[in-house]
C-alpha cells in the first residue's frame, strides 16, 4: 500500500501531496517554503516548530486567514493562499 | 524624594496625569504604586474617550473637556500611545432605540457635541463590514481611542523627565495627618512627607480613604474585554449598540452586556463592555465571552471567522451615584481624590487632572468641580443605587 | 459516562489510558493530533508503510498504541483541540473542538499529559524561512514522509539532537554540521545512573551509529549564532561559532545550508494544567512545570498529571508517570488498585537518568550577547530586543510582565509560546536582576489555550 496523491492549490498553482500530509509538510515537499509575509515589516516566514505551536506558518485556507498550515491536513481542491499580514 | 510637594498613589492613568499636571503647575511631585506602571485598570481598559454615551450632565462636561485635554497631553509629551482621532458610532436597531438614540443626539447637540445622524447607506461608507440591517446610526467625531497602558508610562516617563520621581514596589500602608491634614503617608518600606497626597488609586481608593480614617464608597464591577487574533483594517471605528449606553448609567448587578466593537493600532480588534458587579471576581466566566461573541458579531458579521486570542478583565471602580469622585477629602485636609471613574477613566482621566490641579494651586476651574465632590457623601447612605 | 477523561496521546497519555482502564476505569482520551503517539512515536498515515526505520523502538509505541485502540473501555477524540477550560467545586470543564464542532467535557477525574516542545532562543535570523526547531523537522520526517531540506545543520543543545540528526540522514538528508553547545558529555561520569538505564543509553548508540555511518562528526562546544537569507528570502548560510563554557563567541564561520534546526531542550506545555488551577513550580533549568505528588497528583484534587509536564524527562519517565498516574486516577474514581512499590521505583530510576541529562546540557548565560538590538525576539509582533529596551530604559517597565504589556512581546498568535521564557530572560537582564518564579509562571499562563473563532465561540452554549 502507498498514499494516495491528493491535488489542492497554493497561490492558484496545483501541487500535489500525499494522503495525512500537513498543508505546510505537502508544500515544503513541493519547494514552497515562503507561507506568508509579516503584517508590519513584510517578512517572509514559513514552518517553524513544525507541530502547531509558533503560529508562523500561517496561511490563508479556502478563505480563512490564520491557519497552521503545519497542523492543517490537506484536502482535494484544497485552496491554499500565501497570507499578507494579517489580511485572508 | 522624600518631601515632594504633592504625593500621588496610583501610577495608572489617572494618577499619571495628574501628576504631569501637577508638574506642569510647578510643583515636585512623587507617584508611588505598590505595582508597576498601569498594572491595575488602566492596564485592562480599551483606551475608550468617549464623549458619545453621555447624557449632558457634569460628567459630559468633564468629558469635552478632557478629549481635549487628551489631544493636549499628546502634544506636550509627543505622543507615544496610540492616540487616535477615529471617532464612535452609536446605532439602534430597534424602533425604540432609534428614537431615544434620535433624542439623545439632540441633546447632546445642545450641549455642544458633534452627534450627527446617518442612516444605511452612510454607516455602509463609514463601515463596509457593518451588518446590512443596521440602517441608522449616530457618528461622533469626537470619540477617541488610546493605548492606555503606554498613555500612562509615557506620561511616567514625562513626569520623570521634568523633576518627578516615581516609587514602585511599595504599598501604603499609612495617611499621616495631624489636626485633620495630611503631612505625608508611610508605606511598608519608607516614610515620605508632603501636605499633599491624591488618592489615584481607582477601585482601591476607598481603602487609602480608610487609611486616612475617612470614606469613600467606590466599588468594583467586573468588565470583560475579548481580544481577537490581527485582523487588518475591518472596523475604522468605536462602533456600539445604543444599550450600550442604557447600561452605563444602570445600576442592575446582574450581568449587562453590550458589545463595543473597534479596531486596535496594532491591527488586533477589541469586544468589550459586558459590566458585572460582582466584587473582586476574578475567575472567566465562558458565558460572557460567548454573549460579547454574539453581539459583535451581529454588528459585523464578518467577525465570524476571526479568532479570539485573549480575553482580559478589569475591576471598573464606581461609586453610588456613578459620577467621578474628584476633590479634596470632606474630612482630612490634603487628601484629594481623582478616583471612581467607571469605564470612563481612560477618558476623563486629564481633565479630571486639570480639576484636581487648578483646586490644588488655587487657580480658576473650567467647571463647577461641586458634582464631583467627595462631600456629596457625606451623611449619605452608601447603597449602589 | 467516562470515568477518567485524559489528554494528550503520547507515551504518558497512552500508558495512564491502559493503566487506568485496565483497573476498570472507562477512559476517554483526548489527542489534538490526528494519530496517536505525540511526538515521540509520530506517524504519518498507515497508507505510508512500515515507519520503524524513523524510529528507535516504535514496537513499544506500536504495542501501546494498538491496545489503547483495542480496549472497548477506551474512547479516542483524535483532533481534539481543548480552547478553553476552567475548574469549579471540583468539576473541571473543558471545551473542546474536534472537527471544528464544540463538545464540552465536565469531569472531576482528569489526567494531563500535554507534552513538551522545543525550547528556542532567539538569534539575529532566526525568523527566516528555512531556521526550524528539531522537532519540526522531526515531525515533517515521521510524521508527513518529508524532508524539509537537504542540507541540514543540527544544532542547539541537548541529547535530543541525535536522534534529529539521525532522522534526517535515514531520510536521505545530509547533515553538514551538528553542535552541541555544551562542551562534555558530563552524565557518562555517573555510572550508576547509566548502568540502571541501559536501555537509554542503547538508544544514544542506536543514533551515533546512524550518524557516523553517514560521516557525520558531532563537534562540542559550537552553535548557530546568526542566520542569514538568500535572494529569495530563504535560508542560505548559518553563522557557526566556537563558544566557551558560558557560550560567549570566540571564533564564527559562515556555513550554507537548506535547514537550520536549533534547539535548547524543551518547554513543559502547562498551559491547559495552569488555567485548571495546579500548582505550577519552577525547575532548575528555568522551565515552568506542574507540581506533583507521589501519586502524580496536581494541587487540584482528582487532576493527575504525567509526561514533560512535570519536568523534562523523556519517555520511559512519561511512562513510568503515566502508568502511576492511570492507577491513581482510577484509585481516585473507586476502583481497588494500588500503586505498587515497583511502579514508583522505575519512575524513580528514570528520574535519574532524566536530571542527570538536564544537567549535562545546562542554556548558559552567553546566549543573550548573540542578540542585537535589532533581532526580532517576539516573532508574531515583530518586536525587537531595542523595544523591549525601551519599555525597561524609558517606560520604567520594572518587570516581564509589564514590558510585555508594553510592547505587545509575546501577545501575538502564539501567546508567548515561542518567546515568553526568553523575553523573561532578556527583561530580567536588562533590569540586572534574576528572573523570579512569579515571572516565569506569569509568562506560561493564558486563558484562551488556543485561539477559537467568534462564531464558534457564539454557536457555543
Amino acid at each position: 500500500m502507498s498514499p494516495a496523491e491528493i491535488k489542492f492549490y497554493f497561490d492558484d498553482q496545483e501541487v500535489i501531496g500525499l494522503t495525512g500530509q500537513s498543508v505546510g509538510a505537502a508544500l515544503l515537499a513541493n519547494g514552497d517554503r515562503i507561507l506568508r509575509k509579516t503584517r508590519f515589516n513584510e517578512k517572509a516566514r514559513g514552518v517553524f516548530c513544525g507541530i502547531g505551536v509558533c503560529f508562523d506558518c500561517l496561511v490563508v485556507i479556502d478563505g480563512l486567514a490564520n491557519q497552521r498550515a503545519c497542523i492543517t491536513e490537506i484536502k482535494a481542491g484544497m485552496k491554499v493562499q500565501t497570507q499578507a499580514g494579517a489580511d485572508a | 524624594m522624600r518631601s515632594p510637594d504633592a504625593i500621588v498613589i496610583g501610577a495608572g492613568v489617572v494618577g499619571a496625569c495628574s501628576a504631569l499636571a501637577l508638574t506642569n503647575a510647578g510643583l515636585k511631585v512623587l507617584v508611588i504604586d505598590r505595582g508597576p506602571v498601569a498594572s491595575g485598570t488602566t492596564g485592562a481598559g480599551e483606551g475608550n474617550i468617549l464623549v458619545s454615551d453621555k447624557e449632558p450632565s457634569p460628567e459630559l462636561t468633564l468629558a469635552l473637556r478632557s478629549r481635549d485635554a487628551w489631544f493636549e497631553v499628546n502634544a506636550d509629551i509627543d505622543g507615544g500611545f496610540e492616540l487616535e482621532d477615529k471617532g464612535g458610532v452609536v446605532v439602534s436597531r430597534s424602533e425604540k432605540g432609534i428614537a431615544d438614540l434620535k433624542k439623545l443626539a439632540a441633546l447632546q447637540r445642545a450641549a455642544g457635541i458633534d452627534a450627527q445622524e446617518v442612516n444605511g447607506a452612510e454607516l455602509q461608507k463609514l463601515e463596509p463590514f457593518i451588518s446590512k440591517n443596521v440602517e441608522f446610526g449616530v457618528l461622533y467625531p469626537q470619540d477617541a481611542q488610546c493605548q492606555p497602558m503606554l498613555a500612562a508610562a509615557q506620561i511616567m516617563r514625562a513626569v520623570r523627565k521634568r523633576g518627578g520621581a516615581f516609587v514602585q514596589g511599595e504599598n501604603v500602608i499609612s495617611i499621616d495627618s495631624i489636626n485633620g491634614a495630611v503631612i505625608g503617608l508611610t508605606t511598608d518600606k519608607s516614610k515620605y512627607s508632603s501636605p499633599i497626597v491624591i488618592n489615584a488609586t481607582g477601585t482601591w481608593a476607598g481603602e487609602i480613604a480608610k487609611l486616612a480614617g475617612s470614606d469613600l464608597p467606590i466599588m468594583p464591577r467586573r468588565g470583560f474585554i475579548l481580544v481577537t487574533a490581527p485582523a487588518g483594517k475591518i472596523i475604522n471605528h468605536k462602533v456600539y449598540d445604543a444599550d450600550y449606553v442604557a447600561n452605563v448609567a444602570s445600576g442592575d448587578a446582574d450581568l449587562q452586556s453590550s458589545a463595543v466593537v473597534e479596531g486596535t493600532a496594532s491591527g488586533t480588534i477589541l469586544i468589550g463592555a459586558s459590566r458585572e458587579r460582582v466584587g473582586f471576581k476574578n475567575d472567566l466566566d465562558v458565558s460572557i465571552l460567548r454573549q460579547l461573541a454574539r453581539q459583535a458579531i451581529s454588528l459585523f458579521p464578518v467577525l465570524e471567522n476571526i479568532q479570539l486570542l485573549r480575553a482580559y478583565r478589569g475591576f471598573r471602580p464606581y461609586a453610588p451615584d456613578h459620577l467621578p469622585v474628584i476633590g479634596e477629602d470632606a474630612n482630612v485636609k490634603g487628601l484629594w481624590h481623582a478616583a471612581g471613574h467607571e469605564g470612563a477613566g481612560i477618558g476623563l482621566a486629564p481633565a479630571t487632572a486639570e480639576l484636581i490641579t487648578a483646586q490644588i494651586t488655587g487657580r480658576k476651574t473650567f467647571m463647577d468641580p461641586t458634582p464631583f465632590s467627595p462631600a456629596r457623601f457625606v451623611g449619605a447612605n452608601h447603597v449602589a443605587s | 459516562m467516562h470515568n477518567v477523561v485524559i489528554v494528550g496521546g503520547g507515551p504518558a497519555g497512552l500508558s495512564a489510558a491502559l493503566s487506568a482502564a485496565a483497573a476498570g476505569a472507562p477512559v476517554l482520551l483526548l489527542d489534538s493530533n490526528p494519530r496517536l503517539g505525540g511526538q515521540y512515536w509520530r506517524q504519518p498515515d498507515e497508507s505510508f508503510g512500515d515507519q520503524g526505520s524513523q524510529h528507535f523502538d516504535l514496537e513499544t509505541g506500536l504495542l501501546l498504541i494498538n491496545a489503547v485502540k483495542a480496549r472497548k473501555e477506551i474512547e479516542v477524540w483524535s483532533g481534539a483541540q481543548i480552547w478553553s477550560a476552567t475548574h469549579k467545586d471540583g468539576v473541571n470543564t473543558l471545551r473542546v473542538l474536534v472537527n471544528g464542532k464544540e463538545k464540552i467535557i465536565n469531569t472531576g477525574n482528569l489526567i494531563l499529559c500535554t507534552g513538551a516542545y522545543d525550547r528556542t532562543l532567539p538569534f539575529p535570523g532566526w525568523d527566516i524561512p528555512g531556521v526550524m526547531t528539531p522537532g519540526g523537522v522531526q515531525s515533517l520526517i515521521k510524521g508527513h514522509g518529508v524532508l524539509a531540506g537537504k542540507k541540514v545543520v543540527v544544532a542547539g543543545s541537548g541529547p535530543f539532537l541525535l536522534p534529529v540528526a539521525a532522522g534526517v540522514v535515514k531520510a536521505g538528508g545530509s547533515v553538514v554540521e551538528l553542535l552541541e553547545a555544551n562542551k562534555s558529555r558530563r552524565w557518562i561520569t555517573s555510572l550508576f545512573v547509566v548502568l540502571e538505564n541501559l536501555s537509554k543509553i542503547k538508544e544514544g548508540f542506536y543514533y551515533i551509529k546512524t550518524i557516523s555511518e553517514a560521516k557525520v562528526r558531532a563537534r562540542f562546544g559550537y552553535a548557530v549564532v546568526a542566520a542569514h537569507a538568500g535572494v529569495n528570502g530563504e535560508l542560505d548560510s548559518v553563522d557557526v561559532a566556537k563558544i566557551n563554557r558560558n557560550f560567549k563567541i570566540k571564533k564564527v564561520r559562515n556555513v550554507k545550508c537548506d535547514v537550520a534546526a536549533i534547539g535548547w531542550g524543551f518547554t513543559p506545555d502547562t498551559t491547559l494544567a495552569g488555567t485548571l488551577g495546579c500548582k505550577q513550580i519552577v525547575a532548575k533549568d528555568g522551565a515552568v512545570v506542574v507540581s506533583a505528588d507521589s501519586n502524580q497528583q496536581s494541587s487540584v484534587a482528582g487532576v493527575f498529571v504525567a509526561g514533560e509536564i512535570t519536568g523534562i524527562g523523556g519517555s520511559e519517565l512519561s511512562m513510568a508517570e503515566g502508568v502511576i498516574a492511570g492507577l491513581s486516577a482510577a484509585k481516585f474514581v473507586g476502583c481497588k488498585v494500588e500503586v505498587l512499590k515497583a511502579h514508583r521505583a522505575r519512575r524513580a530510576k528514570k528520574q535519574r537518568f532524566a536530571t542527570a541529562l538536564i544537567n549535562s546540557y545546562p542554556i548558559k548565560d552567553g546566549w543573550k550577547s548573540w542578540v542585537h538590538q535589532e533581532t526580532i525576539i517576539c516573532r508574531c509582533e515583530e518586536v525587537k530586543l531595542k523595544d523591549l529596551h525601551y519599555a525597561i530604559d524609558e517606560l520604567g517597565a520594572t518587570d516581564s510582565r509589564t514590558a510585555k504589556l508594553l510592547t505587545r512581546c509575546g501577545m501575538g498568535m502564539c501567546q508567548g509560546r515561542i518567546c515568553g521564557r526568553s523575553v523573561v530572560d532578556l527583561v530580567a537582564d536588562q533590569l540586572n536582576v534574576s528572573p523570579t518564579d512569579t515571572d516565569r509562571i506569569s509568562a506560561v499562563n493564558r486563558p484562551i489555550i488556543t485561539p477559537i473563532s467568534l462564531g464558534q465561540l457564539a454557536a457555543g452554549e
